[in-house]
């Protein structure tokens, strides 16, 4: 299945990406598109305004996409509170992880192309998720 | 630019509204008429902020302007800027006058002080003299606090 977001990626579209490859659509194809009007016809959009799986009453994509798709993972959901702060910048949950990697995928943003973006970042987001998993499971920081 | 309305009542929309255009530092134009420097995350921001109008039963439009004269770009800057200013000395002032209580406290005065800068610098498109100062005055909070571990 193809998959159209805003070119630019940041914080959000990059996570939304890989979780909808990790758990969602495993032969999933990314578009980048400028403008709301280039999305392809087959294409699912998120992280845009106007479409389904953007931002939904204070929720960021990452969250809505978890909504929309039934996604219960614990795990999932706590990697959904760092991209909401990183993303929107609200305080809304503690996520000390998040300026980090907000900052780390601004200068993602300027270093490479989306499609570098989305390589670089997909094993952080691996790795992100088996730190809170371990984490999960034992209660406490794993060593 | 952010152009809105929203309904005056129900009131929760409008003070999250206001709450998340106060984050982000925007320069208030008139009434229902907010401005940011444009770049592609302040035009992001605005264009969520549009939406959730938008779902809360108003209207809203998000514009790439630009003043017809220099002298009036800067004084949008200089607004900017002088609103940034005064949440810096507010950030000087409180770092100081934590300095003087008890260890534990400025402790937890030193995180809250830390966060609030942080917030401050990412709104910050103008940087004012007062964020030296401000930061100077964390930088000796931070000192302060290390000293007294120290011992």
């Amino acid at each position: 299945m193809r998959w159209a977001t805003r070119a630019g990626i940041h914080i959000d579209r990059a996570a939304c990406a890989w979780l909808i490859r990790r758990f969602v659509d495993e032969h999933a194809e990314f578009v980048f598109v400028a403008d709301p009007r280039e999305v392809p016809p087959d294409a699912t959009p998120f992280d845009m305004r106007g479409v389904a799986l953007g931002h939904v009453g204070g929720d960021c994509s990452f969250e809505t996409i978890l909504r929309s798709y039934e996604l219960t993972d614990p795990v999932l959901w706590r990697i959904a509170e760092i991209v909401h702060v990183a993303d929107l910048d609200d305080d809304r949950f503690d996520a000390p992880e998040a300026p980090g990697l907000d900052v780390l995928l601004r200068g993602l943003s300027m270093t490479g192309t989306d499609e570098h973006t989305l390589a670089v970042s997909g094993p952080m987001f691996d790795a992100l998720y088996e730190y809170h998993r371990r984490r999960t499971l034992l209660g406490r920081d794993p060593a | 630019m952010l152009s809105y309305r929203l309904p005056r009542e129900p009131s929760a929309p409008r003070t999250t509204l206001w709450r998340r255009l106060r984050r982000l530092g925007v320069a208030q134009l008139a009434d229902g008429l907010v401005a940011l420097p444009a770049d592609a995350r302040t035009r992001e921001q605005l264009e969520w902020l549009a939406e959730d109008v938008v779902a809360a039963g108003g209207a809203a439009g998000v514009w790439l302007a630009r003043p017809t004269t220099i002298a009036q770009e800067r004084e949008l800057a200089v607004s900017l800027a002088a609103a940034r200013a005064a949440e810096y000395r507010e950030l000087a002032e409180g770092c100081r006058s934590a300095a003087g209580s008890e260890p534990a406290e400025r402790v937890r005065a030193l995180r809250r002080m830390r966060t609030e800068w942080r917030a401050i610098g990412r709104r910050d498109f103008f940087p004012p003299p007062e964020r030296e100062a401000a930061a100077a005055a964390l930088r000796s909070l931070e000192m302060a606090t290390q000293t007294a571990e120290a011992r």
